[in-house]
């Protein structure tokens, strides 16, 4: 009860508002967990922006710190950093340096330079798995499955564009073959992300459990396929045939690289931009949005619930297999065993993006530019890679934080209110107010 | 006069609107005070302050809950206690919370019970406060049994304490809340509109027990909307509007008029005349409808009955007799077990929600917050809610937004729907304005048949005889409206054709103009009072605390409710 007419009472603010604290008596743990999660949900855009800014800058001090320490536990030739008369084996400001900088490489000079290409094909690919998260999540569906859908849409684009390139080739033969490739991703992505919605609209399973498990099931099946009936027999590694060069992503810019394509980039914002306007400005958008946020009054509204879940988990795994056609257009040339997590790192920038579309591209960037700069860090330091993951990881940790508490806050705010929606009538604050 | 309860220029503002405004209120101990005004006077919240769940912008609470706090105490200067009785406290209360206006001697009763089902009155009672034994280790069973039977003793309550929730009457869980404010220690009980979910004979149990509760010492503050209720069962009279005190009147030298032009603050029409109708051929047919609930309980029993166009058909009854249920299958929302459903002579059985609309079915849903409108929308995407598919609003798949702003506009001036801004989340507005954009982007459909579920639940007279108006504007234009409320006034004075409805099943189809409200009030405990015939189920209805015994028997007696089918 008392949560509740927090919630209406602080939510409708906007701002800072918290009488609860100001009491004598001392407000519980619970109590003042629920009011921190109403200010968070409360916050205006530039609060968000500044709560973000925060937590980078608090991620970074303390990974300043961690340097120091690993620092003083290792032992090395010369301090690279001395505070204090103290000597440190590794340079904090070296690292952060690199870390953000790095992934620009000579950018002034040079910015087409291979750092950048390294952020730029990391960013277009999280793009796809953060849109496809974000889809799932507007319509109410926790969407798990990107990896899989990724990995089976990088899978079936390389073995179809390796069996249609020996039929054309030359700039034709780049179109044709792409879009086919492009098409055969989303289309595979797609029905492997509607087996679940499938699973939840008709037979009520969780799709949290089975788009997991289907993660198993796809990383595993494409391992026996590269391995096995499709692998390229002049490798050692589980891969398949490498694709000719021209049925790759076309890379006008970035000379002598195959693995960035601004195209691509490009391709994936104009994708983000679509599904924004997907969902605000046509009727399935609506359908979805209802759903996710206000599931009865969705079926009030004539609403097919089963229907919309399918349809967006499809769509969810459409995006997610398209990203893993472009991963292998542009990034891998082939499909090999051992993708990296960009489906699970989708989940992270969808959070981070507040499951905007639009915003996921700069939090996609913002994955882009610290996977491309630890690279450097590895290269140009004598810091571990394991640190490096430790300080990536905080950052992601902190950035991330406040938007996922935040999206909490607004699931346990929707759920108590339409938990106490019967006797609203009587004790709402939003009713007599 | 002794006061129990000061609540001293109380000022509540939430973002955008104030509550209440310099409210002073000042409760006698031992009295029963009424707190009415419409909806959206600021009644509940002026509660919620006394009760802790807000703290108020400015102004003070005194509470002396247990009479005791100056007894013995300093006495300050001035005014002695010459009555012997102790005073309200001198200094302000403050409440950060629930826990701390019940330590105060503060309880609340909402309009809803918050009940565990499955358990027993006793254990409801005490649940969060058990007598212990084994040093606190397990809950002291036998004592607690005691204790809620020692209190209803006291209080001359009727409940027996080893009965489980589920089993008792809505009548009888009322009574356990109210002994469950007491059995921790509350000596001020705050009721929220507890007269909304009762049965006339319940209403007129509940206020014996509160003279009771007064006779006994204790001071009760009702919130009501009801005129009536409040002159006859109150001994003063506080009516609030747009969040003041408009003026506190004993009931004994008041009348109903008078009240209501307080509440409103003009003249009002307490009687609705509404012109005979002038029907025309069926145009809704429900036919033999059975539907089970979400547990598989039989909740509509064989429902037959046809609207016609141009009338009003009402359906009356207790909340919680499957009346929800009833609409759901109507409307499409619930699946029937059986029987079928026509909308001018179209079979709708299987029709989704979408295909009703397209098909001329308009609905207001019981429910506005959860199913009627989507909350963390604007008007102008819930005006859009239902037609999202459909013209004028959707062309090949795309919406057309600027159209829809009109449409909620539209709505919007014509309804009076307040704050008039088409870009107002739905949980930004008042119920009562919820409610008017629900009715008028309904009504904008055009529809050939309108179902109405409690129309104007928690809406305030000026708002109701206003979509009270519309209604029958609609029905005059020829429409079918089905109309389902648990206001027996609304149902008796707007339909032309009276269903009540008992455990699922239809007791019988009466002409409003010519039934007693005594005998309405049977029928809605299930009973067919003499003039009706038929009366052989009275017996299984009587025994209020079986109800699968009495399903059961429903289900395989072969009694045809004849009454029930008409048309």
């Amino acid at each position: 009860m008392r949560r509740r007419q927090m919630t209406d009472d602080d939510a409708g603010a906007g701002g800072p508002l918290d009488d609860g604290d100001a009491g004598s008596s001392a407000p519980s743990v619970r109590d003042r967990a629920f009011d921190a999660l109403d200010r968070l949900v409360a916050a205006s855009a530039t609060e968000r922006l500044l709560i973000s800014g925060s937590a980078l800058l608090l991620s970074i001090a303390i990974g300043f710190l961690l340097i120091l320490a690993a620092g003083r536990m290792t032992s090395c030739g010369s301090a690279a950093y001395s505070l204090l008369g103290v000597g440190f084996c590794y340079d904090p400001f070296l690292v952060y340096d690199s870390l953000f900088l790095g992934a620009f490489g000579d950018f002034l000079a040079n910015p087409l330079n291979g750092q950048f290409a390294t952020t730029v094909s990391e960013t277009t690919v999280l793009v796809f798995t953060g849109i496809a998260v974000a889809v799932a999540f507007k319509a109410g569906v926790f969407n798990i499955g990107g990896q899989g859908q990724l990995v089976f849409g990088a899978l079936a684009s390389a073995l179809v564009v390796y069996g249609v390139s020996g039929a054309v080739s030359g700039l034709v033969g780049t179109l044709v073959l792409v879009s086919v490739g492009l098409a055969t991703g989303a289309f595979v992505g797609g029905i492997w992300g509607a087996i679940p919605g499938a699973l939840k609209a008709y037979a009520d399973a969780n799709e949290v459990i089975t788009t997991i498990m289907l993660n198993f099931v796809a990383t595993s099946f494409a391992l026996y396929l590269a391995s096995g009936p499709f692998k390229d027999p002049e490798s050692f590694a589980n891969q398949t045939r490498t694709l000719p060069e021209f049925a790759l992503f076309p890379q006008p810019l970035f000379p002598g690289r195959t693995d960035a394509s601004l195209l691509a980039l490009a391709l994936a914002i104009t994708v983000a931009v679509g599904i924004a306007y997907l969902l605000r400005g046509t009727s399935f958008g609506y359908d979805v949005r209802t759903s996710g946020i206000q599931p009865e009054a969705a079926e009030y509204g004539g609403v097919d619930a089963a229907r919309t879940v399918v349809a967006s988990m499809a769509l969810s795994g459409a995006l997610a297999g398209l990203g893993g056609a472009v991963y292998v257009f542009t990034i891998a040339g082939n499909f090999q065993t051992g993708v990296p997590d960009y489906g699970f790192d989708g989940i992270t920038v969808s959070i981070l993006a507040g499951n905007n579309p639009v915003a996921a591209i700069a939090a996609a960037l913002l994955f882009g530019v610290l996977k491309s700069g630890s690279i450097v860090v590895d290269v140009g330091t004598d810091v571990p890679p394991e640190l490096v993951g430790v300080l990536r990881g905080l950052i992601v940790l902190f950035v991330a934080m406040p938007e996922f508490f935040r999206m909490i806050g607004e699931r346990v705010d929707v759920r108590d209110r339409l938990g106490g929606s019967r006797d609203a009538v009587a004790t709402d604050g939003g009713e007599e107010a | 006069m002794t006061e129990a309860v000061r609540l001293d220029s109380i000022t509540k503002r939430f973002p955008g609107v104030v509550a209440n405004d310099d409210v002073t209120l000042s409760v006698e101990r031992g009295t029963v005070h009424a707190l009415l005004g419409e909806n959206g006077a600021g009644k509940t919240t002026l509660m919620n302050v006394l009760y802790g769940l807000y703290e108020p912008t400015a102004g003070d609470v005194y509470v002396d809950g247990d009479g005791l706090t100056y007894e013995g105490g300093e006495e300050p200067d001035g005014d002695g206690d010459s009555d012997g009785l102790p005073r309200i406290a001198e200094a302000p209360q403050r409440f950060d919370s629930p826990r701390d206006a019940i330590d105060a001697g503060v309880g609340m009763i909402h309009q809803h019970f918050m009940l565990v089902d499955p358990m027993t009155v006793a254990e409801n009672i005490t649940l969060g406060n058990e007598p212990r034994k084994w040093g606190g280790l397990a809950v002291d069973r036998e004592a607690a049994r005691e204790a809620v039977l020692d209190l209803s003793e006291r209080y001359g309550f009727d409940v027996e304490p080893d009965a489980t929730i589920e089993d008792v009457g809505v009548g009888v869980q009322q009574r356990v809340e109210i002994l469950k404010a007491l059995y921790r220690g509350a000596e001020i009980l705050v009721l929220d509109e507890p007269t909304a979910v009762l049965t006339p004979q319940e209403v007129d149990d509940l206020f014996e027990v509160l003279d009771e509760l007064t006779d006994a010492g204790k001071t009760i503050i009702f919130i009501t909307h009801k005129l009536g209720e409040a002159l006859e069962a109150a001994d003063e009279v506080t009516v609030l509007r747009d969040g003041r005190n408009v003026g506190s009147v004993e009931t004994v030298g008041t009348t109903r008029e008078e009240l209501a032009e307080l509440m409103v603050g003009r003249e009002v029409m307490l009687e609705t005349e509404t012109p005979p109708a002038t029907p025309g051929s069926a145009s809704l047919v429900i036919d033999g409808v059975t539907a089970r609930d979400d547990r598989g309980v039989v909740a509509v029993d064989d429902v037959s009955f046809a609207v016609r166009e141009g009338e009003v058909f009402g359906i009356a009854g207790v909340d919680g007799n499957g009346q929800s249920e009833l609409v759901e299958v109507v409307t499409g929302l619930h699946r029937p077990a059986a029987g079928r459903v026509e909308l001018d002579g179209r079979d709708v059985t299987d029709a989704s929600r979408r295909e009703r609309t397209r098909a001329g079915m308009a609905y207001i849903p019981e429910d506005r917050q959860e199913r009627g409108l989507v909350m963390d929308f604007d008007l102008t995407e819930n005006g859009v809610l239902g037609s999202q598919h459909d013209a004028p609003f959707a062309e090949r798949g795309r919406l057309d937004w600027e159209r829809a702003e009109d449409r909620a506009r539209e709505i919007v001036d014509e309804y009076d729907v307040r704050p008039p801004d088409a870009a107002a989340d739905a949980k930004s507005l008042s119920g009562g304005n919820q409610q008017k954009f629900i009715v008028g982007r309904e009504f904008a459909r055009d529809p050939s048949c309108l179902v109405a579920s409690h129309p104007t639940r928690g809406v305030d007279i000026g708002s109701t005889e206003f979509i009270h108006d519309r209604l029958v504007d609609l029905r005059d234009e020829g429409r079918a409206v089905l109309l389902v409320s648990s206001k027996l006034d609304e149902v008796r004075g707007l339909s032309d054709r009276l269903a009540v409805m008992y455990r699922g099943r239809v007791v019988g189809v009466v002409d409003p103009d010519e039934v007693t409200e005594e005998q309405l009030g049977l029928m809605m405990a299930g009973e067919r009072p003499d003039p009706l015939p038929r009366a052989e189920r009275v017996g299984d209805a009587a025994d209020t605390d079986d109800r699968k015994r009495v399903r059961s028997g429903v289900a395989s007696g072969e009694d045809a409710d004849a009454e029930a089918t008409d048309d």
